[in-house]
C-alpha cells in the first residue's frame, strides 16, 4: 500500500509516494537521492541517520516516512551554502573529527541541532546532544573539540 | 500490509476491532519499526499519532495525567514533571538518547511492556494508573496489575491506552530510579530499580516505602516482601543488608546476553541498597548510620 507524502526538506517542498512500512531513512535516500544520511544499524541505535525533524534531531531509520507528511525536516545535505560549509562542518574538518567519515553526516546534524538550541554549550548538553551518535574512529576527543569550535565560531568568539 | 491513520479515537478503536491480532498499533515507531524492518510486517498497521488529545501533560488537582502520545523528551522537559515527579524525570533523563527521547512515547514505552521499560517501576512505585478504551468499554487499572509477561498487557489486542494518571506522591517522600547498564545511553538496563521513601513525622523510621524492580523478572514488579520488611523501622545499617538481600530473592531474573541472572541478583541488591540510602539522606537530611 503506497501513498503520497508532501514535505519540506532543506527548504525546498517535495512530494514523492512511499509505502507504508517505508522508513523516513529510505525514503530520503532511496526516493529523494539524498544519500547523505546514513544507513548503519537501522535500528536507532548508532545516529547515523539523524535529521532534523521540526527542529528537533531524530533517528530517520525508525521513522514512518508517513510522518514526515507536513514536516520540516533538515538533512546534511541543507546545511552548506554553496561552496560555503555550515560552521560545524568546517569545525569538523579544521580539527581532524573525520576519519571514515561515515559517521559525521549525524553527528553534525546532531551538533546542529544543539547548536540551535545553545551557541555556549555546558560538557552535560555536549553529551546529552552527541550520545545518541556512535563513532568508531576518533575517540570521540576531536569531535568535542570540533564542538567547542563551531559554538565558538557561530557566537563569534573564534 | 495495509496502513490507517486514523483521526479520532473511536476510528482506532474500531480499527483494532476489526483487525484484531493482525493489528500493530505504531506512535513514535523506535521499537514498531526495528520490528518490521528485522522481524515481520503486521498485516496492518495502524499509525495514532494524528489522532488529537492523546498527548500533553495536564495536572488535576493533586495527580499529574499524561498523555501516551507524550514524547520522553516532553516529560523529561517537563518543569511540572521534574517537581512533582522526580523519579519519573529520572527515568525519562536516562532514557535511550536525545533522538530517541524526541520520538519514543510514554504510551509506546508502556504498551511494549518490556519488563526493561525505563519509565515502568517509576509509573510502578506512584502507583500510577492506565486508562484504556475498547470499542465498546473504557477501563483503568493499576499499573500493579496491568503487566502481565514481556509484551502483555490488559489491552490485549484490542485495547488502546488513553491516559497515564499519576498521584502526586507525599510531600516528605523522595524518589530515586537506578540503572544499571554498561553504556549511559542507548543501554538497555541489565536491572533498574525505582524507591519511593516517605519517612514519619520524626524522620526516625520508615513510614512507607516502595520498590520496583525492573529488567528482573518477566514483567516490572514490586518489591512487597521487602517493603513490608522496611515498614515502620528506623533505616539501619544491618536492616539495609537484610532489605537488599530480600529484593534480591523477590527478583526471578534470567540469564541472557546482557548478564547473567546470578549478576542481576548482586545489582539488584546493590542497586536496593544504594536507592534506599539516597532516598533516605534526601527525605531526612540523614546517613544511614554506619
Amino acid at each position: 500500500m503506497s501513498f503520497m507524502i508532501k514535505t519540506t526538506i532543506n527548504g525546498k517542498e517535495v512530494s514523492a509516494s512511499a509505502d507504508a512500512s517505508t522508513s523516513l531513512l529510505e525514503f530520503l535516500r532511496d526516493t529523494l537521492e539524498l544519500k547523505g544520511t546514513k544507513l548503519c544499524c537501522n535500528t536507532g541505535e548508532c545516529g547515523a541517520c539523524t535529521v532534523i525533524f521540526n527542529g528537533r534531531p531524530i533517528n530517520s531509520c525508525v521513522t514512518l516516512a508517513a510522518d514526515a507528511d507536513g514536516a520540516e525536516i533538515t538533512t546534511i545535505e541543507g546545511l552548506a551554502e554553496g561552496d560555503s560549509l555550515h560552521a560545524v562542518q568546517q569545525a569538523f574538518i579544521d580539527t581532524g573529527a573525520v576519519q571514515c567519515g561515515y559517521c559525521t553526516p549525524g553527528y553534525i546534524i546532531s551538533v546542529k541541532a544543539l547548536l540551535d538550541r545553545t551557541t555556549k554549550p555546558t560538557p552535560e548538553d555536549i553529551e546529552e546532544a552527541v550520545s545518541g551518535n556512535i563513532c568508531r574512529c576518533t575517540g570521540y576527543a576531536k569531535i568535542v573539540d570540533a564542538i567547542h569550535l563551531a559554538a565558538d565560531r557561530i557566537a563569534g568568539r573564534a | 500490509m495495509e496502513y490507517f491513520a486514523p483521526k479520532s479515537l473511536n476510528e482506532a478503536l474500531s480499527l483494532l476491532d476489526r483487525f484484531g491480532n493482525q493489528a500493530k498499533v505504531i506512535a513514535g515507531g523506535t521499537d514498531v519499526m526495528v520490528d518490521i524492518k528485522y522481524k515481520e510486517e503486521p498485516g496492518c498497521l495502524i499509525n495514532i499519532k494524528g489522532i488529537s488529545g492523546l498527548a500533553g501533560i495536564k495536572e488535576n488537582g493533586g495527580s499529574l495525567s499524561i498523555g501516551p502520545l507524550t514524547t520522553i523528551r516532553e516529560i523529561e522537559t517537563s518543569a511540572l514533571v521534574r517537581d512533582k515527579l522526580p523519579v519519573l524525570w529520572e527515568a525519562a533523563h536516562q532514557f535511550a538518547s536525545l533522538q530517541i527521547r524526541n520520538t519514543a512515547t510514554i504510551g509506546g514505552n508502556i504498551c511494549r511492556a518490556s519488563p526493561s521499560g525505563e519509565t515502568l517501576t517509576p509509573l510502578l512505585v506512584l502507583e500510577a494508573q492506565a486508562k484504556f478504551a475498547f470499542s465498546d468499554k473504557e477501563s483503568r487499572e493499576a499499573f500493579s496489575s496491568f503487566f502481565s509477561g514481556p509484551g502483555k498487557t490488559s489491552l490485549g489486542a484490542k485495547g488502546l491506552l488513553t491516559a497515564i494518571d499519576i498521584p502526586y506522591p507525599a510531600a516528605e517522600s523522595r524518589g530515586v530510579y537506578l540503572k544499571h547498564a554498561v553504556r549511559g545511553a542507548m543501554d538497555i538496563a541489565m536491572v533498574g530499580v525505582a524507591v519511593l521513601l516517605t519517612p514519619d513525622g520524626a524522620k526516625n523510621n520508615v513510614q512507607d516505602v516502595r520498590i520496583g524492580l525492573g529488567a528482573v523478572a518477566p514483567t516490572p514488579i514490586r518489591a512487597a516482601k521487602t517493603e513490608a520488611l522496611l515498614r515502620g523501622k528506623p533505616l539501619t545499617p544491618a536492616l539495609l543488608k537484610q532489605a537488599a538481600a530480600m529484593a534480591a530473592s523477590e527478583a526471578s531474573p534470567i540469564d541472557d546476553q546482557r548478564s547473567s541472572a546470578e549478576y542481576r541478583r548482586w545489582i539488584v541488591a546493590a542497586l536496593t541498597r544504594r536507592g534506599l540510602g539516597q532516598a533516605w539522606k534526601s527525605a531526612t537530611g540523614k546517613e544511614v548510620a554506619q
